[in-house]
């Protein structure tokens, strides 16, 4: 694969209106199902409040952000080649029917552009998604610019991911480009769990019980996580997966874990956040801590951080960067990104 | 160079029960017109009995896998395409990682697409190429779908009969380096300001308690203004002239069966070379989304109309949205 594809622009867009935690725990209810971790969920999650779109619909927050890294980037719209939404929530409409990309690509202009949306890997949909962006960028002369957005917003109450995380509304975009000399992404490995595939859904309208509409606790699309098999299947093979992609793509360009100058890893919660480090003893001066503060922002965790750890100084010229994340489905993936 | 893709193996499964086209309308409460049956030219499609979608992804997967004889651990890659809404909701759920552990190919991983009309197949075979051509560790996909019509939603826009959706699944193997088919090359053009000419409104987060609106609506009027025929001819002379040919070198086209009116209106910019298959299986499937390229690649190649060398051009308006054109070499 060419690897002079880079990251040329990224950038993000939060909602201003913010809900507390507090809040959250209690307009929202509590799976009664403990979690495995010895950790105490409300207590323990180092997340004090979450982002809400209220009246801004999902596309509109991926619109934001495209926006954003269009301007960031200077490029004219129509540089665009393609347009990738890799939104791992529901969207306006229906999908695999819709995707927001066809929006996007009217609201900022990419008229050259064509438009499609990867609909799985959950919160490593990114991954996904680079990876198939940049083999269409290294596979295509013609092709010299993506556009790669995400807009992400949560019924009213189903910001709580009992027993994952509780999660934020916002949408990310990331241009990339063939033929830069910074940022460049040097590997992209992805894995799933296929048997995994129904431990975390949305039912659907057509297979919801009507049982569940209204009430203290209204559930319209809300997920459903079937918390015994996530202690017993998921959680063992969690950080067996997460070394197999981190390994993966090292391999892959001939690096080691020792090259690896910087982490950005998923903003789950705290607990979640010190297992990582613990496990592939990271120290805390080599991966992103700050974005708890913005609660978890499914697959745009991967960006906003990303764009946070670099405006902080965190991410220096030289720089070997690893991005790594797990979603449902279930997938891993970690891509590495030289600076 | 690039090594080239070829197509190892490609199936349809469909489900055995057939309903036809009058019985459906009288069930929709729709009336069927003589000039309404003609335009579309569709006579029966096929209706599942019982089965998922995703189950009868896996089924054609399966056979697809065996067709090639391809062993499921040696698949790099899955690849999905359905349109059509699955068991869960999409994109928190996809039917690829329950074919991935159906069929046994524990060492791929998966990736679907959204939102692009029938042309979704030629994104996933556009995607496909590129995974496999460009990752050295990738060297076989399974593209594969299942789409399920909702009930009661068969028949597309009432008011002014566009198609007959059928259920069906279908699979396609991929590998680098393959003889026999060649993808050669895809080109692929959206228009943005028509992403909601054909949707489903209900059921998620604009309209997400009115089941009223969970049905596969389509806005006419803009499916009638688009130029959909001019842009196809345009998507389909970029990739021929791309690849220095003309559409004299091209020896058939297969096009989604939508209706004999559609394909009517797509003759003319492609000589006349609509293969007869996509009418008969128009005939008697209906529309059955990305599959309808599957469906009507297997009948040209089982019809022995096309020889070794020749070239097919698969082309799509995708419903006013994603018009694209694959070049396949046999």
């Amino acid at each position: 694969m060419n690897t002079n594809i880079g990251i040329f622009a990224a950038e993000y867009y939060l909602p201003p209106k913010k809900k507390a935690l507090s809040d959250i725990f209690r307009d929202e209810e509590m799976p009664a199902e403990p979690l495995a971790a010895s950790v105490d969920f409300k207590k323990d999650i180092g997340i004090e409040a979450v982002h809400v779109a209220g009246d801004e619909t999902a596309a509109s927050l991926a619109i934001n952000a495209a926006k954003r890294a269009i301007a960031h980037s200077g490029i004219d719209p129509q540089e665009i080649d393609f347009i990738i939404d890799f939104t791992s929530i529901p969207e306006d409409y229906v999908a695999p029917t819709w995707s927001a990309a066809g929006l996007v690509q009217r609201e900022v202009g990419a008229t050259r552009a064509f438009a499609t949306a990867i609909n799985t890997g959950g919160c490593a949909s990114y991954q996904t998604t680079l990876k198939v962006a940049c083999s269409l960028l290294s596979a295509n002369e013609r092709y010299q610019t993506a556009l790669l957005i995400a807009g992400d917003k949560t019924p009213e109450f189903n910001h709580n991911y009992y027993p994952i995380t509780v999660v934020s509304d916002g949408g990310s975009a990331v241009i990339l480009k063939k033929n830069v000399e910074r940022r460049r992404i040097l590997g992209v490995e992805v894995a799933t769990l296929g048997r995994l595939h129904d431990i975390w859904v949305i039912p659907g309208i057509h297979n919801r019980d009507p049982k569940d509409i209204g009430g203290k606790f209204p559930k319209w699309l809300h997920v459903c996580g079937d918390i015994a098999r996530f202690n017993k299947e998921l959680i063992p093979m969690n950080l067996f997966m997460f070394r197999k992609v981190m390994l993966g793509v090292l391999k892959q360009v001939g690096k080691k874990f020792e090259d690896v100058s910087y982490f950005i890893y998923p903003t789950f919660s705290a607990w979640d956040l010190k297992a990582f480090c613990e496990a592939f003893k990271v120290p805390k001066e080599k991966i992103f801590l700050d974005g708890l503060h913005h609660g978890h922002l499914q697959e745009t965790d991967m960006v906003l951080d990303y764009v946070d750890a670099i405006n902080a100084g965190r991410i220096k010229d030289g720089d070997l960067v690893m991005l790594t994340t797990n979603g449902a489905g279930f997938s891993w993936g970690a891509t590495l990104v030289q600076h | 160079m690039k090594e080239p893709v070829g197509i190892l193996s490609a199936v349809c499964h469909l489900p055995a029960h057939q309903r036809t086209v009058k019985d459906l309308f009288q069930e929709e409460g729709i009336g069927l017109s003589d000039e309404v049956a003609s335009r579309l030219g569709i006579q029966q499609v096929p209706i599942r009995n019982g089965e998922t979608a995703s189950n009868m992804a896996v089924a054609a997967a399966r056979e697809a896998l065996q067709k090639a004889g391809v062993n499921p651990a040696q698949v790099d890659v899955i690849i999905e395409y359905s349109i059509l809404p699955q068991e869960y909701l999409v994109p928190v759920w996809n039917m690829s990682n329950k074919v991935q552990a159906e069929v046994g190919a524990g060492k791929s991983f998966v990736v679907g697409f959204s939102g692009n009309g029938a042309s979704n197949f030629l994104v996933a075979l556009n995607c496909g190429v590129a995974l496999l051509q460009e990752n050295e560790n990738l060297k076989t996909a399974l593209l594969v779908t299942g789409d399920v019509t909702i009930p009661g939603n068969r028949v597309l826009n009432p008011a002014d009969p566009v198609t007959v959706l059928g259920d069906a699944a279908s699979a396609v193997v991929l590998r680098r380096g393959a003889s026999g088919s060649v993808v050669m090359d895809t080109e692929l053009s959206s228009e943005g300001a028509n992403h909601d000419i054909c949707y489903i409104p209900g059921g998620s987060l604009v309209h997400p308690d009115d089941l009223g609106l969970y049905r596969l609506e389509l806005d006419k009027a803009r499916y009638d203004a688009f130029p959909r025929v001019a842009t196809l001819q345009k998507v389909s002379r970029t990739l021929l002239d791309r690849s220095g040919l003309q559409l004299d070198d091209v020896a058939s086209v297969v096009s989604p069966n939508i209706s004999a009116e559609d394909h009517q209106q797509l003759q003319p910019i492609f000589g006349g070379k609509i293969a007869g298959v996509c009418a008969s299986n128009r005939e008697t499937h209906g529309h059955l989304q990305g599959s309808d390229f599957v469906l009507n690649y297997l009948s040209l190649m089982e019809s022995g109309s096309v020889c070794p060398g020749d070239y097919v051009l698969a082309a799509s308006h995708g419903m006013g949205a994603m018009a694209g054109a694959s070049l396949i070499r046999c």
